[in-house]
């Protein structure tokens, strides 16, 4: 019986070549016949081979270094003439080698921590520019709002949402609270249609008012009641109740009964404080809000307070009663026409009780003077309405 | 030299002549391949985060690929040598760097080394590793032989020593005796060898 040791003296022969020619013919044979007995012939093969291949690549892995070290020996003295033909293909294909140590340490860091670098950077720009929008939102956060500002924008804002709302916005604001004058609820601007004692003024003014009080320029007060109100058009006419009034004596301006032109030169008077105020502009669309043709839109500046306030032209005839203006909209103010107003007195006249006739005024003074001069004589029959309700 | 003429991605007299040299067994021949494409490799890793000795050890790699391909005669190039020796470098040093880095490489190649995809090399750099992993399990089996089998076979098939030599060396009284003790050595390695060589993961 073989060991595989005697089987493995028998290969190595075999494939060294040195069996003879029957024995060579007998091992090929088996191996043809027996799979087993090949699979040992190619393990031996593949150790074999493996060992030699290994001692191979030894002497390969030495025969490179040896070459290396051959290479790096002649660039080394490469300054001397000595080592041309190495040296120059050394240089011709990449001068870039030739760096100097510390070059070569500062590659190495940079190529080794790129990336790190790069993320600490852009870390660090991030910081900044967050830190810098950081404090630039809180101080617009903490800049000082103008007074009244916010609820002004407020307002405005409802108002787009709501044209409802706006309507009733618009009245809250003109009827609004005086603070210097406690006791009334609102305020709002009056003027004298008669001389027996009527006085016009817009009637969200006196709207829900429990009582009305007419105060003019010389602090004179007279109690009134309101004696017809036209919501559509935005008009009251009140009448002063008090026994001591004797009348107003003859008004300067008269009720123009047509239509004002567009572009005319008008200005009001009014209440919007304590104080009579003035304010001009001119006729800027013969149609108020929303289209709405029973106004005229007017470029004066009006304040809560103003409604109910005349509204004249520059030969002092009344045009129109100031009503309300439009927050979303730079200075836009509406007036109703007068003609409506007229209208409104002639429907009344019919039937007026003979105690109380109405007798318009037909003819103003006020054409032809200054404005001063008109004011001087116009405020006398511009008075405050202020309006009492019961809670 | 052959580079920047348009049919640059054939072989050229000078690569074919080189070859021919380095496979008839002249090692000036393979000194001077060396030599010659040395700067391009060592310039690729030095730019691509390597040291001086990665660009040595990589290199060293690649030719050796190279030259037992060479050897074995079944080189099929389709390119030029310096184009697969980068492909091959490249190869090698990507795996390195994958290796050891945690994020994602990069790596910056130079262009004038011209489509080193499809040289062929990764799957010979791929043969080369699986050969690589033969000469470990190798060693290993041959460290773990013990003596005096271990020095008798590297007496014998890695330092080419004679069985004369050896027999006088151990103290056989005999070449026959030597070469059984061989032989007995050798059955021993094959059962190392392959338990470890076949079990190991692929």
């Amino acid at each position: 019986m073989m060991t595989e040791a005697d089987y493995y003296a028998l290969f190595e022969a075999y494939a060294d070549g040195e069996l003879a020619g029957p024995a060579r013919a007998n091992l090929e044979a088996r191996m043809a016949a027996d799979p087993d007995f090949a699979l040992r012939y190619a393990d031996f093969t593949e150790l074999t081979g493996t060992l030699r291949a290994y001692r191979q690549r030894q002497q390969t892995r030495e025969q490179l270094r040896g070459i290396h070290g051959a290479m790096l020996a002649a660039e080394s003295p490469e300054v001397a003439p000595a080592a041309e033909q190495p040296a120059k293909l050394t240089h011709t294909v990449n001068p870039m080698l030739r760096i100097s140590r510390t070059e070569r340490k500062l590659r190495e860091f940079w190529s080794g921590h790129r990336a790190t670098v790069g993320v600490a950077a852009s870390v660090a720009v991030m910081a900044v520019f967050a830190t810098l929008l950081g404090l630039d939102i809180w101080r617009t956060n903490h800049l000082p709002i103008p007074a009244g500002y916010q609820a002004l924008r407020r307002e405005i804002n409802n108002l787009k949402q709501n044209q409802k709302v706006l309507n009733n916005t618009i009245q809250r604001i003109d009827g609004s609270v005086t603070p210097l004058v406690p006791v009334s609820k609102f305020s709002g601007t009056g003027f004298a249609l008669t001389s027996e004692g009527y006085i016009v003024t817009s009637y969200h003014v006196i709207q829900g008012a429990d009582s009305v009080l007419v105060e003019g320029r010389d602090k004179q007060r007279f109690h009134a009641e309101p004696v017809y109100s036209d919501t559509k058009h935005d008009l009251a006419i009140l009448r002063i109740t008090d026994r001591k009034f004797t009348g107003f004596g003859r008004l300067p301006y008269a009720i123009k009964a047509g239509q004002a032109d567009l572009g005319e030169r008008v200005f009001t008077l009014g209440y919007p404080r304590e104080d009579v105020v003035y304010g001009e502009g001119s006729l800027s669309a013969r149609s108020g809000f929303e289209g709405d043709t029973a106004f005229y839109q007017v470029s004066i500046p009006v304040n809560p307070g103003n409604s109910g306030g005349p509204l004249l032209d520059e030969r002092g005839n009344l045009i129109g009663v100031v009503s309300g203006r439009q927050n979303d909209a730079q200075s836009a103010a509406f007036a109703t026409k007068s003609s409506y107003l007229v209208r409104l007195v002639d429907s009344l006249a019919a039937n007026a009780k003979a105690t109380a006739p109405y007798h318009l005024p037909r003819y103003g003074q006020l054409a032809g003077t200054g404005r001063p001069q008109q004011l001087k004589k116009l405020q006398d029959y511009v008075f405050v309405v202020k309006v009492y309700e019961k809670d | 030299m052959s580079r920047g003429t348009p049919t640059s991605s054939s072989l050229t007299p000078t690569d074919d002549a080189l070859i021919a040299a380095i496979r008839s067994g002249d090692e000036r021949a393979l000194a001077h391949l060396y030599r010659l494409h040395w700067p391009m490799v060592s310039h690729f890793v030095l730019q691509n985060s390597g040291s001086e000795d990665d660009a040595q050890d990589v290199y060293q790699e690649g030719v050796m690929v190279f030259y037992e391909k060479v050897r074995d005669g079944s080189l099929e190039l389709s390119c030029q040598i310096k184009t697969y020796l980068y492909a091959v470098c490249r190869r090698l040093w990507l795996k390195r760097l994958t290796s050891k880095s945690r994020f994602g490489v990069r790596l910056l190649d130079d262009e004038e080394h011209g489509p080193y995809l499809n040289t062929g090399a990764e799957e010979d750099v791929l043969a080369a590793e699986e050969q690589d992993r033969r000469f470990n399990t190798m060693s290993e089996a041959l460290n773990h032989l013990g003596e005096p089998c271990r020095s008798l076979l590297e007496g014998f098939y890695l330092l080419d020593k004679s069985m004369q030599d050896l027999t006088t060396e151990f103290g056989y009284t005999n070449a026959d005796n030597a070469k059984n003790q061989k032989y007995k050595c050798l059955v021993r390695l094959k059962k190392l060898f392959f338990a470890n060589y076949k079990e190991a993961p692929i």
